[in-house]
């Protein structure tokens, strides 16, 4: 597998070079042939810049990119860009302009749109923001993604974006809807709990590897209809790291025998009852 | 006035053991791990003066008298050198850890104070913020975390500094300093400090207005708009260990705003807000309290630059600490850390730099530019350079010399702590030098 990252620091964007012309020359080296995977990381002040210019050029240049499986796009640290501050744009070209692809991962929800989610071959989708908007969720379940094995949403809280509620996720998780998903992560979340109950019981359960709700905001309340529920017996792994759950739920968790991650206990605030998701900055 | 001032030369062949004396906290990390380096390397002991008792006004001749009636007579005499024959090396220490110390620097930073000799302050012209008379000064009590009064602790800490090397003088006539006091004021102020390795053509991080430097939250905001440098660091200019550091940024379009720094706050509705150091590191995006912290760093003294993306690893950013002692790059780490500011103690984590990623062409560029900061400072012979790699183009910036930035812990050059090594080195180069030559380069200043 061959992996190439392209990224513009601020001072290369301030001195004029620019994310699409540094796509073109990869798609006219020789190594774009049989390149696998290409990250894009900062495409320039990516705060300021969104990622139109990333789709825009890619989806010109991609017949230089047969090999191409796995994409990323925004992958960027808090060194360059706040990932709730990234700008992004409706990345729906991209899907038609590499047929073959099987990963696609999204950093930042701001303007990110993915209006025409169609894709024959797609396998993973993960979505990584401090607030997922409800629009998204809506092209998720208005997509189709026959092929979708792996879905991975960070959804986030409300003053980034999340203007969502669990009404907004029913849909994604019919059953039907993604017939040969295993990994579902709805993680990340201020309503983790209420997510935790849906999922509970919910029939899609019968047809997942894995279950993650990590990140999130995940107390007793949520765990508690978990580790009742016999659907969640019969998974391979549950992630539930990052959570606020007592002491007690955790043994309760680890006497239970299943295969399930209680690590990364968080502390709710001193003062006030505030449960923070994992990327809220 | 003519002064003597100097640089270390290299080693010649007759010895003549210069004794060390050691001006800090006794019994603290510092002052106890270079006499541990000395007694493993079959050196005598440092003399050890204590800054509380120089600021409770003792002179550095009394204390240096008293010091060596306590010495065991054996330790004057190495290798058959009488000790006392040579003029000392004089090495000051962070005064950083004690409370007592603090408090009296600040009594003597006070406007009715004895002592106004503010030669050594680089601004010294710039009134503190409500100035604290000697006598609140030494009423102030230790509050953890609390910063007391920084613009006054410095300018205190100044008038101690020229006041040692006033005394030097006649107390230990010919003696050198291991770094001078007037480049210790110049590295503790960091915009100073900026300003020479700007002028010695080192590459730091750009200053926010070159010309025209911001004096509070609103010009700071207006200078950052107008010249597109979105993202800056603030810093407190005399703060250590990461107190009054601020990693601020503006989004451009919504005029959003985020501040990340160890600064906390407590407010009051009958009297001003209490700034300390929360130990973990505050998220602020309201305008309200991040202008507050900011105008409060202004006030005493701030210096901002542009947030240079750092390299990383693993979703982690690092910058480097990289000693420099007498002319040559040893003990670097890596500081690799969670958030933008590095030197926490608070997850802060520790690699070498081939462990953090960086190449071997990489790593000598971070050795050759920390070198060169120091050169910067031609009257010291050791600090801590702390060295930016940007993330991007892999270029080296220094944002910060620490004249006392070698307690460094678990790492090892050639074999040697950073202690054990500066007293090789010391030793190697300085105290084996014969009294024919001069032992330090005549200038002026």
């Amino acid at each position: 597998m061959t992996e190439v990252k392209l990224s513009i620091g601020y001072d290369e964007f301030e001195e004029g070079q620019r994310i699409g012309t540094e796509i073109e020359k990869l798609s006219s080296s020789p190594e774009s042939s049989s390149l696998t995977s290409l990250i894009i990381g900062d495409w320039g002040q990516a705060y300021e810049n969104s990622s139109e210019e990333v789709v825009e050029s890619l989806v010109t240049h991609s017949a230089s990119f047969p090999a191409l499986r796995k994409l990323f796009i925004g992958e960027m640290g808090y060194e360059e860009c706040e990932i709730s501050w990234i700008t992004q744009s409706d990345l729906s070209p991209l899907l038609p302009a590499f047929p073959e692809l099987q990963s696609l991962t999204i950093q930042g929800g701001n303007e990110l749109s993915l209006s025409e989610l169609k894709h024959d071959k797609l396998e993973e989708l993960i979505i990584i923001s401090g607030g997922l908007g409800k629009a998204i969720l809506e092209h998720i379940a208005a997509s189709q993604l026959p092929n979708l094995r792996k879905l991975e949403l960070y959804l986030g809280v409300d003053n980034y974006g999340f203007d969502g509620s669990l009404a907004d996720l029913l849909p994604l998780i019919e059953v039907g809807k993604f017939p040969k998903l295993t990994y579902l992560g709805l993680k990340n979340s201020q309503i983790q709990d209420e997510i935790a109950g849906a999922l509970a019981n919910a029939p899609i359960l019968d047809q997942l590897d894995t279950l993650d709700l990590s990140l999130g905001t995940l107390s007793d309340e949520g765990a508690e209809l978990l580790l009742a529920s016999d659907r969640i017996k019969k998974l391979k792994a549950l992630n539930l790291s990052h959570h606020y759950m007592s002491d007690e739920m955790i043994s309760r968790w680890k006497q239970s025998g299943l295969p399930v991650d209680v690590s990364d206990k968080q502390e709710s605030d001193d003062e006030e009852d505030w449960r923070y998701p994992s990327i809220t900055e | 006035m003519m002064r003597k001032t100097g640089v270390i030369l290299p080693s010649q062949s007759e010895p003549l053991m210069r004794p060390m004396i050691v001006i800090g906290i006794p019994g603290d990390k510092r002052t106890s791990g270079i006499q541990q380096a000395r007694s493993d390397l079959g050196m005598p002991p440092a003399i050890i003066l204590s800054y509380a008792e120089f600021l409770q006004g003792r002179s550095l001749g009394d204390l240096m008298e008293e010091q060596k009636k306590q010495l065991p007579h054996q330790s004057s005499v190495y290798n058959g050198v009488d000790l006392s024959a040579a003029p000392p090396l004089l090495r000051l220490e962070s005064p950083g850890s004690s409370f007592e110390v603090e408090r009296a620097l600040i009594a003597l930073g006070a406007p009715d104070s004895d002592d106004m000799d503010d030669s050594l302050h680089p601004y010294a012209d710039r009134p503190d913020p409500r100035p604290l008379r000697v006598k609140l000064a030494c009423q102030l009590t230790e509050m953890q975390g609390v910063l007391h009064h920084p613009s006054q602790w410095f300018r205190g800490y100044c008038r101690m500094l020229a006041r040692l090397q006033r005394e030097a003088k006649t107390a230990c006539p010919g003696s050198l300093w291991l770094n001078d006091p007037t480049d210790i004021a110049a590295m503790t102020d960091k915009r100073q400090t900026q300003q020479i390795l700007s002028e010695a053509g080192i590459p730091i991080p750009r200053p926010v207005g070159e010309d025209q430097q911001p004096t509070d939250y609103a010009s700071l905001r207006e200078m950052m708009l107008s010249r597109r440098m979105h993202r800056v660091f603030i810093k407190l200019a005399f703060g250590s260990a990461a107190s009054g550091v601020v990693a601020y940024q503006i989004h451009p379009v919504t005029g959003a705003e985020i501040a990340l720094t160890t600064v906390g706050v407590e407010n009051y509705i009958t009297r001003p807000p209490i700034y300390y150091n929360s130990g973990k590191l505050q998220r602020y995006t309201d305008t309200a309290t991040i202008s507050g912290i900011v105008n409060w760093i202004y006030q005493h003294g701030a210096y901002a630059e542009q947030w240079i993306p750092k390299a990383g690893l693993k979703g982690k950013a690092f910058d480097i600490r990289q000693l420099v002692v007498l002319r040559e790059a040893c003990h670097a780490v890596a500081r690799v850390s969670p958030t933008p500011i590095t030197n926490l103690h608070l997850r802060n984590q520790r690699m070498s730099l081939s462990e953090a990623g960086l190449s071997e062409p990489v790593q000598e560029q971070v050795r050759n530019t920390a070198v060169q900061a120091l050169a910067a400072f031609p009257r010291s012979g050791v600090a801590g350079i702390d060295v930016l790699v940007s993330g991007g183009s892999q270029q080296c910036f220094v944002a910060d010399v620490n004249p006392f930035g070698d307690l460094l812990y678990d790492v090892k050059y050639r074999g040697s702590s950073t202690y054990e090594w500066e007293m090789k080195v010391l030793s190697a180069r300085d105290y084996i030098t014969p009294p024919s030559t001069p032992l330090i380069k005549e200038g002026l200043s």
